[in-house]
C-alpha cells in the first residue's frame, strides 16, 4: 500500500545515488553565478542577451539565453494535430521557431566579447508536454569552465517556461527585455503579461533591461531596512565587479524625514566603504518615493531597488514600489531579491 | 573551477546576487512541480475565477433559463436542451475551458438533465459520419506521413513553369483537387513544407519576400478551403450535414425520403462547381492583393529539382499510398450509399496498417481524438433537438422574424441562412458551426416550404466562408504555424474573398441547384 505513496520505482539505493548526484550538480552550480537572459526575438528582449554578457565579467559566470514556444495545440487545426504538421516541417528540415533568435543571441555575445561559437559543445534534447521536437539544449564550455547555453524550452505558456526553467537552475538573475505593456498591480492580479508575472512571482532578481545609450552607472535606493541594505551590498558588488560608478540614493517622504534618509545613506556609503568599495556620488530627495526614483534614476544605466518580498495580494493592498519602479522607470531596474 | 577575483576577493556568485534554492522543503515539488504550485497558488482565487469568467457565465445562465418557466408551446425536455445548446454555444465561441471538455459535459448533461439513458445516449455518439471523421484523419495521418510533397510540387512547376502566378494558381487547382478528397487540413499539413522550400529557396529574409510567401502559403491554404466542400469526405462539417439529413428526414417507409440519404457523388453533383467557379477568383485576388516582389522562381524551382532528383524514382510504398487512396476514393464513389462512408474510410486506414505504410503511434500522435469527440457529442446534442421539438420550435420563431423583415423569398432565406453561418462560423470552428446551427436550420427550412437539401447545402457551405482570422480554418491555422504570415495578411485577403464566395453561393443556389432538384 505504501508503494503507491512512492514517488520513483527505483530501489533506494539509485534514488540515493540519483539524489547524490543532483546535490554535487546543485552544489557546483551553486559556485557559479548563473544569469539567465530570456528573449522572445524582439529587439528589446536582445538587449537583455547583450546585458547578460557585460555582466558575466568572471569565468564564475555561466549565461544561458532561454526562448520559450508555445506548444503546438491543434484544436483549431480541424482533427489533425498542429504537431503533425509541425513534425512534417522538421522532417523537412526546417528549423523550429526560436532557434533563430538564438542563433542571433549567439551573434550579439559575440559582439559583447563572449565568443562562444568555437568552443566545444553538447547537445541535449528532452522529451517535453509529448511535442515532438521537445526541449533543446545546446551548452558550449570554454577551457576555463565558463558555460554558455542556448535553451530552446516548450510550455503550456511562456510565463510557466521560465518559471520552469529556474527549477534546473537556481540563477542569480533572470533579465528580461522590456516588455510592451506592464498593468496595474489590480489588472496583474487577473491577467498580466509574461514580463510582470514572472517578475512579480521570480524567486532570484530580476533585471528588466532598456536600452542605456550613453548612461553609466548603478543608482542605488535604499529606505535604510536590514533589508535594503542587503541588497545595496550585493547590489553593489556586481557594479564594482562590472566597473560601474555607484550612487546611492533615498527619498524622504517629507522634510521632517529627511535627516532619516540622509543617515540611511550614510550608513549605505559606510557599510560599501567597509567593504572597500568607492561611492561615487549620494543623493536625498523629498517627495514621492517613485517619482523620485524614476527621474533621478533616469539618468543612470541602472536602477537599483530592493524588492518588498510581498505576495501578489500583499501588493493587490498595500502597492510594490519596487514593482512600481520598474514599470514607469526608463532606464533598466535591477529589482534585488 | 575557475574563480577569478578582483583584490578586494569578490566571487559573484557568493558576494553579488544570490540564487534561491529552488525546492527547498517543497521536495515534491522538486523541478516543474515547485514553480507550477507557485503559479497556481497565486491563481487559484480570483484570477482562476476570472480565465473560467465564460463557463461560469455559461453555466449561470443555462441553468437560470432551464429554471425559468417553459415558454408555450416548448416542452420542459426541449427547454432544457435549448440551454444546454446556448451554453456549448457560448463554450465554443469563447474557449474558456478545454474545447473536448465541452462533449463531455454534453454527455453528462444528457443523462442527468434529459434523464436520456446512458447506453442510447452512447449509442447517438458513433454514427457513421462520426466513423466517417475518424477514418478520415487517420487516413490523412497515414497520407501526410508518406511525404509526396516535393513529387507533388515537381509535377505542379513541370506543369506551369517558373512564373509565381502560375505556380500559384497550379498550387490552388493542386491543392484544391487533392483537399476535395483527403480533407483540406491533411492537404494542407502535407504541403507546407514544400510552400516554405519554395519561399526559402527564393530568399533567406522572410522580409524580402512576404508578399511572395503570402501568395504561395495563400494558395495552398485558399486551395484547400475552397475544395473542402466539393466532396463530402472534404470536412467534418459535410459529414455532420449527411448526418443530420438522414436523422431528422429519412423514413424507411417513404421511398420519397430516399434522397436525404445523401451519397457521395450526389454530394459532389450539388457542390464541385463551387470549388471549381471560385478557383480562378482565388487566383486573381491573390495577385492583386499580394504583389510579389519577384515573379520568376527558377532559382527556387532549379533547387526543388535537385531536391527531387536526390529523392530518387517513386518507391513501392509511395505507389502503394496512392493505389490504396485511390481505391477508398473509388470506394466512396461507388459504395458510400450501401457501406457508407465511415466504413470505407476505416477500411483504407486499416489497408495502410496491413501494408505497414504507417504505425499507429504515428496515428494516434497525428488525430486529436478531443475533436472527434467534440462532433460525436455536437451531432447526439442535434439529434435530441429534434426528438425533443426544440429545433422545431426554434425553427417557428425564426420564420415568424424572417416574415416580419420581409424574407420570405428563395434567395433572401438563402442569403439570412448564409449569414447567419458565417457570422457564427468565425466565432467557432466550421464543424462546430454547423452541427449547432444545422438542426434549427434544417426544420426552419421545412416551416418556410423551403427543400431541406439546398438549405443544407448553403449552411455546410456558408460554414466554410470563415476566413477572417488564422484561427477560423483548419488550413489557416497550419500555414500561419510556419510563421510567415501575419493575422492582419488574413483579413486583408479573407475579407474579399468572403464576400465574393458569398455571391457565388447566392447565384449557384439559385441558377443551378434547382436544375438538380427542381
Amino acid at each position: 500500500m505504501f508503494d503507491f505513496f512512492k514517488r520513483t520505482q527505483l530501489s533506494d539505493r539509485q534514488e540515493a545515488a540519483v539524489r547524490k548526484t543532483l546535490s554535487n550538480l546543485r552544489s557546483q552550480r551553486r559556485n557559479r553565478f548563473r544569469i539567465l537572459a530570456c528573449i522572445d526575438g524582439s529587439d528589446e528582449s536582445f538587449i537583455s542577451v547583450r546585458y547578460a554578457a557585460q555582466m558575466a565579467v568572471t569565468d564564475d559566470c555561466d549565461v544561458i539565453i532561454l526562448f520559450v514556444r508555445p506548444i503546438d495545440q491543434g484544436l483549431h487545426s480541424g482533427g489533425l494535430q498542429v504537431r503533425l504538421a509541425r513534425q512534417n516541417m522538421m522532417d523537412a528540415g526546417f528549423e523550429l521557431p526560436g532557434v533563430k533568435h538564438l542563433k542571433r543571441a549567439l551573434e550579439v555575445l559575440k559582439e559583447e566579447g563572449l565568443d562562444a561559437a568555437d568552443w566545444p559543445r553538447e547537445v541535449e534534447n528532452q522529451d517535453a508536454w509529448g511535442d515532438p521536437a521537445g526541449d533543446n539544449k545546446i551548452e558550449y564550455k570554454s577551457p576555463t569552465g565558463r558555460s554558455v547555453v542556448l535553451k530552446l524550452k516548450t510550455a503550456p505558456d511562456v510565463a510557466v517556461g521560465i518559471l520552469d526553467q529556474y527549477e534546473l537552475g537556481p540563477y542569480n538573475l533572470m533579465i528580461f527585455g522590456q516588455p510592451s505593456r506592464w498593468r496595474s498591480e489590480f489588472k496583474s492580479f487577473f491577467e498580466s503579461g509574461v514580463v510582470q508575472s514572472v517578475a512579480t512571482i521570480a524567486p532570484c532578481s530580476v533585471l528588466v533591461a532598456r536600452p542605456s545609450g550613453d548612461k553609466h552607472g548603478y543608482f542605488i535606493c535604499t529606505d535604510g531596512t536590514s533589508r535594503s541594505m542587503q541588497a545595496i551590498r550585493r547590489a553593489a558588488v556586481l557594479a564594482h565587479m562590472t566597473g560601474e560608478p555607484i550612487t546611492l540614493f533615498s527619498v524622504a517622504p517629507d522634510e521632517a524625514s529627511k535627516p532619516a534618509a540622509e543617515e540611511a545613506v550614510a550608513n549605505a556609503k559606510a557599510l560599501l566603504k567597509a567593504m572597500k568599495i568607492t561611492v561615487a556620488d549620494t543623493r536625498v530627495a523629498v517627495g514621492n518615493a517613485v517619482d523620485e526614483i524614476v527621474e533621478m534614476g533616469s539618468l543612470f544605466r541602472f536602477i537599483v531597488v530592493s524588492d518588498e518580498g510581498r505576495s501578489r495580494l500583499q501588493r493587490l493592498f498595500k502597492g510594490s514600489i519596487a514593482s512600481e519602479v520598474m514599470k514607469r522607470a526608463r532606464s533598466s531596474v535591477l529589482d534585488v531579491r | 573551477m575557475s574563480t577569478e577575483t578582483t583584490p578586494n576577493t569578490f566571487v559573484l556568485a557568493r558576494d553579488s546576487l544570490l540564487a534561491r534554492e529552488p525546492a527547498a522543503g517543497l521536495r515534491r515539488f522538486r523541478r516543474r512541480g515547485y514553480q507550477r504550485y507557485r503559479l497556481l497558488r497565486s491563481n487559484i482565487d480570483f484570477s482562476l475565477l476570472w480565465k473560467r469568467r465564460w463557463f461560469i457565465i455559461s453555466m449561470m445562465v443555462g441553468f437560470s433559463l432551464m429554471a425559468a418557466p417553459t415558454p408555450d408551446g416548448l416542452t420542459h425536455p426541449a427547454q432544457i436542451v435549448l440551454c444546454m445548446s446556448l451554453m456549448a454555444t457560448i463554450l465554443f465561441i469563447s474557449e474558456a475551458v478545454p474545447l473536448p471538455t465541452v462533449p463531455l459535459l454534453i454527455i453528462v448533461g444528457e443523462v442527468i438533465l434529459l434523464k436520456v439513458d446512458p447506453t442510447k445516449v452512447a449509442q447517438s455518439l458513433m454514427t457513421d459520419s462520426v466513423l466517417f471523421i475518424m477514418g478520415s484523419l487517420m487516413l490523412a495521418v497515414a497520407v501526410v506521413k508518406q511525404r509526396l510533397d516535393k513529387r507533388i510540387a515537381w509535377w505542379i512547376v513541370r506543369t506551369t513553369g517558373t512564373n509565381v502566378y502560375w505556380i500559384s494558381f497550379g498550387i490552388t487547382t493542386v491543392c484544391g483537387v487533392l483537399a476535395a478528397f483527403i480533407g483540406e487540413h491533411t492537404v494542407a499539413a502535407m504541403m507546407l513544407p514544400v510552400g516554405v522550400t519554395l519561399i526559402t529557396l527564393t530568399s533567406n529574409d522572410p522580409k524580402k519576400v512576404h508578399n511572395l510567401a503570402a501568395v504561395i502559403l495563400f494558395s495552398i491554404s485558399y486551395g484547400c478551403s475552397i475544395a473542402g466542400v466539393a466532396t463530402p469526405s472534404g470536412g467534418a462539417r459535410n459529414a455532420i450535414m449527411i448526418s443530420y439529413w438522414k436523422d431528422f428526414f429519412f423514413d424507411p417507409t417513404d421511398p420519397a425520403t430516399r434522397r436525404y440519404l445523401m451519397d457521395y457523388v450526389s454530394w459532389a453533383i450539388y457542390t464541385f462547381p463551387m470549388f471549381i467557379v471560385r478557383l480562378p477568383i482565388v487566383a486573381a485576388l491573390l495577385v492583386f492583393t499580394f504583389r510579389p516582389e519577384t515573379t520568376d522562381m527558377s532559382r527556387a524551382i532549379s533547387r526543388l529539382r535537385t531536391q527531387v532528383s536526390l529523392q530518387g524514382p517513386m518507391r513501392g510504398s509511395e505507389w502503394m499510398t496512392i493505389l490504396i487512396f485511390a481505391c477508398t476514393i473509388s470506394a466512396w464513389v461507388a459504395f458510400s450509399s450501401t457501406l457508407g462512408l465511415g466504413v470505407i474510410a476505416i477500411a483504407g486506414t486499416a489497408a495502410f496498417l496491413v501494408f505497414g505504410l504507417v504505425r499507429w503511434e504515428d496515428i494516434n500522435a497525428g488525430v486529436n481524438w478531443g475533436v472527434v469527440l467534440l462532433y460525436a457529442a455536437a451531432i447526439s446534442l442535434g439529434v435530441q433537438m429534434k426528438d425533443t421539438g426544440a429545433a422545431q420550435w426554434v425553427a417557428s420563431g425564426v420564420i415568424h422574424g424572417m416574415n416580419a423583415i420581409g424574407a420570405g423569398s428563395d434567395l433572401a432565406f438563402n442569403t439570412a441562412i448564409s449569414l447567419l453561418t458565417i457570422g457564427v462560423s468565425n466565432t467557432m470552428t466550421a464543424g462546430a458551426a454547423v452541427a449547432v446551427l444545422a438542426p434549427i436550420v434544417l426544420k426552419t427550412a421545412v416551416a418556410a416550404g423551403e427543400d431541406p437539401l439546398r438549405v443544407g447545402f448553403v449552411t455546410a457551405i456558408s460554414s466554410a466562408f470563415g476566413y477572417l482570422t488564422p484561427a477560423a480554418q483548419p488550413a489557416f491555422t497550419i500555414i500561419y504555424a510556419s510563421g510567415y504570415l501575419k493575422s492582419s495578411d488574413f483579413f486583408k485577403i479573407g475579407i474579399r474573398m468572403m464576400v465574393l464566395s458569398f455571391i457565388v453561393l447566392l447565384l449557384t443556389s439559385t441558377f443551378y441547384w434547382p436544375l438538380l432538384s427542381p
